[in-house]
């Protein structure tokens, strides 16, 4: 009986044994189960975090370069210092690293350690924008936990040239404004990815798996800009604002034949190398006024006034017309901008004293219909194309597309460039298409565009016929004589005739009132006169001495073409300047 | 038969105990413990060759680097403020008073050509001319 007892005990402690055994067991397999099958994903992401590494892969960013090739924005290699923070889990070890990359990268030795300990990610960076030097000098400390991620940095070797056509990039490098953001897909190029197992410093393992997707360059593009003319006009530009205490301006220098734009400057400047995009006054820079900005063009307009009444054959040069000093119309009174009455003019001299009520008897001429259709052919009312986002379009009223609210007054003083608004771009191309023969191009400001594919060369584009070559050539025989009046105090180009025309125009509020005082000095001209090869705008907002065109934006024309033509190596047209060499 | 089968026995002892036996199962033991060691060598070498190579993409790298930080140092030094600044300092040169121009009878100088660096790589001219084989055929004078 005692044996049998003893039995029963052994057999159920025995059984205990094998059912917790078994519990035991089953608790394994469950757990297994929940690790490998239920909770799998989750942990299989974590190991692949922990051991796989991945990286967008970026290429070099093409370059912006003018139209002899030099660099106006280009990229550079930059590097990141990164630490991973498990590997700085010592307080004194880390602090030791921190100097060590504190000495090279001259970021302070507590701002490393807050940015490793502050973080709850893989890895930080410590420091970045490093350069190869300094790159090479972390590298040889041989940090554990530390490693270089490079990356680039957009460089301008001509500095703030061009700033608001080039715009700037932000910090993942991609364009956000100007000509950097409208031609990323051809500047950025193609990122790829770069997949690959590290080890426990954060390296990459040499045998370990790898996948690449490989990133292409970005093409370089070269711009029509002639960096040498461009600093000209920006430097031209800034000095007349200085002189004239103005508030801002725009220089634009077209090639005529081509519609090539040589230089586009806008002021105020902005700064390239460090763009507060935080501030909107100093982001606001970045806007290229010379295609965003509508303005009244003033008295440089009575160019296409007279391009219409000469082109439909009403007129020429010598026509003769009796000024009463006034001209009334729908209730409304037109005066000269002296208030002279001149008695019997021409029309050359109706452009040579840039008469109101001259341009208003030409429009007249021409009637509603045609004087507009030649508005519109120069391209007003509408964007040029050129390519550039944000540009305007202008604001043309016609009976057409305002028939409520147009009246005959307005086209008396669209014909003197008040009641109008073009861009600065539109008028210096209208000013091309008279000295290309009437033959209108399309602006153009990418020349070529150099890419791992090759090199395509963008032609240059005509737009439309504006004008015939026989009025075009008799209108810029006028613009000669235009110019011959102005003081050469103000205008006197050495060596090359030149012809031009002044404006002085009031500045629109928006309001339908026009700011008092305020006035837009502005010169549209060509060189040289037989045979143009520029065709330049010149426009100086709100000067506070004087208002007038002659004085303030004349001027500025006169200097860049004479600096630019012989540079151009278009040879001098006045004979009495060249000598022979012996 | 009992030579026979004496002689048998004798045989196969002696075979167990000729010295060769040692040699032989040594010379198998190498021949494993080689072919044991192969894989480890064939690895060993993909390990050293692929460490190689990755040090050989980190140099590549490197010295792309240094070259692009070049070309913008060039660039730099290239700028047009820069060599204002330089004509001034050092040669004390300033804009000109009075321009006079001079008609010379020769052709112009060359547009300027973009630098190359920033010129895709031009498509590689591969040497179209007779191999030897052809060269030799051509002594054979065949109609």
């Amino acid at each position: 009986m005692a044996v049998g007892t003893r039995g029963l005990n052994t057999n159920w402690r025995l059984w205990a044994v094998v059912a917790a055994m078994a519990l035991g067991g089953v608790i394994d397999v469950l757990r297994l189960a929940q690790l490998q099958i239920l909770d799998h994903q989750q942990y299989a992401t974590e190991a692949r975090q922990t051991h796989i590494s991945q990286e967008i892969v970026s290429d070099r960013r093409g370059a912006l370069l003018d139209r002899n090739g030099y660099p106006l924005a280009a990229s550079e290699d930059a590097f990141n210092v990164m630490v991973e923070r498990r590997a700085w889990a010592q307080p004194d070890e880390a602090a030791t690293a921190a100097s060590k990359i504190s000495a090279v990268t001259h970021v302070s030795t507590p701002e490393i350690l807050s940015l490793v300990a502050g973080t709850d990610v893989f890895e930080v960076p410590v420091a970045s924008g490093l350069d190869y030097e300094q790159a090479t000098a972390v590298r040889k400390l041989g940090l554990p936990g530390v490693r270089l991620l490079e990356s680039s940095r957009r460089v301008y070797p001509e500095g703030n040239l061009a700033a608001q056509l080039l715009g700037f990039v932000g910090h993942d490098g991609a364009g956000l404004s100007g000509l950097e953001a409208d031609l990323e897909p051809t500047l950025g190029g193609a990122k790829g990815t770069l997949t690959f197992e590290r080890d426990g410093l954060g390296n990459q393992i040499a045998v370990g798996s790898r996948n690449e997707t490989p990133s292409q360059p970005g093409a370089n593009v070269v711009l029509t800009i002639d960096r040498l003319i461009q600093r000209l006009a920006e430097k031209e530009l800034q000095k007349a604002i200085t002189a004239h205490k103005a508030s801002g301006g725009t220089v634009i220098v077209v090639q005529p034949k081509t519609g090539q734009i040589l230089a586009m400057a806008s002021n105020p400047m902005a700064d390239l190398t460090k763009p507060d995009l935080s501030d909107e006054s100093k982001l606001a820079l970045f806007r290229n006024r010379a295609i965003t900005d509508p303005y009244e063009p003033g008295s440089v307009f009575k160019l296409v006034t007279a391009s219409a009444a000469l082109d439909l054959g009403l007129v020429s040069p010598d026509t003769w017309w009796y000024d009463e000093g006034v001209v009334n119309l729908s209730g409304w009174s037109i005066h000269n901008w002296d208030f002279s009455a001149n008695g019997s003019q021409t029309v050359q001299q109706i452009l040579s004293k840039s008469l109101n009520t001259g341009a208003a008897w030409l429009s007249s001429l021409c009637g509603p219909d045609r004087f507009y259709d030649y508005v519109h052919r120069f391209g007003f009312g509408s964007p040029t194309g050129i390519g550039l986002s944000g540009e305007a379009a202008g604001q043309v009223r016609t009976p057409q597309n305002d028939p409520d609210n147009w009246r005959a007054v307005d086209m008396a003083t669209n014909s003197f460039g008040q009641g109008i608004s073009v861009t600065p771009l539109q008028m210096a191309m209208a000013v091309a298409a008279i000295a290309n023969d009437g033959l209108a191009m399309k602006p153009q400001i990418v020349k070529e565009i150099a890419g791992p594919g090759g090199t395509q060369a963008i032609p240059p584009e005509p737009a439309r016929q504006v004008m015939s070559a026989d009025a075009s050539r008799t209108l810029r025989q006028m613009m000669g004589v235009v110019v011959n009046g102005i003081n050469k105090s103000f205008l006197d180009v050495q060596g090359y005739k030149v012809g031009g025309k002044t404006g002085t125009a009031n500045i629109a509020t928006g309001t339908g009132v026009y700011k008092p005082d305020a006035y837009i000095a502005s010169f549209v001209g060509i060189a040289p006169l037989d045979d143009p090869q520029l065709a330049i705008l010149v426009k100086i907002d709100e000067p506070k001495d004087v208002p007038w065109g002659t004085v303030v934006a004349a001027p500025v024309f006169g200097h860049i073409v004479e600096a630019s033509l012989p540079y151009l190596k278009v040879p001098p047209t006045e004979p009495v300047l060249v000598s022979n060499l012996p | 038969m009992a030579t026979a089968h004496k002689s048998e026995t004798g045989a196969v002892s002696g075979i167990l105990r000729s010295p060769s036996l040692p040699v032989v199962l040594i010379a198998a033991a190498v021949v494993i413990g080689l072919a044991a060691l192969l894989p480890l060598v064939k690895s060993s070498g993909a390990t050293s060759i692929a460490g190689t190579v990755h040090l050989l993409e980190l140099q590549k790298a490197d010295a792309q680097a240094r070259v692009r930080e070049l070309e913008v140092a060039v660039a730099r030094l290239g700028s047009l403020d820069r060599i204002e600044q330089e004509a001034k300092k050092r040669f004390q040169m300033g804009p000109p008073k009075e321009v006079h121009y001079l008609r010379v009878e020769a052709p112009a100088p060359q547009e300027h050509r973009l630098p190359s660096r920033f010129l895709p790589p031009q498509p590689h001219h591969t040497e179209t001319g007779s191999s030897l084989w052809e060269d030799l055929f051509g002594w054979v004078p065949l109609p």
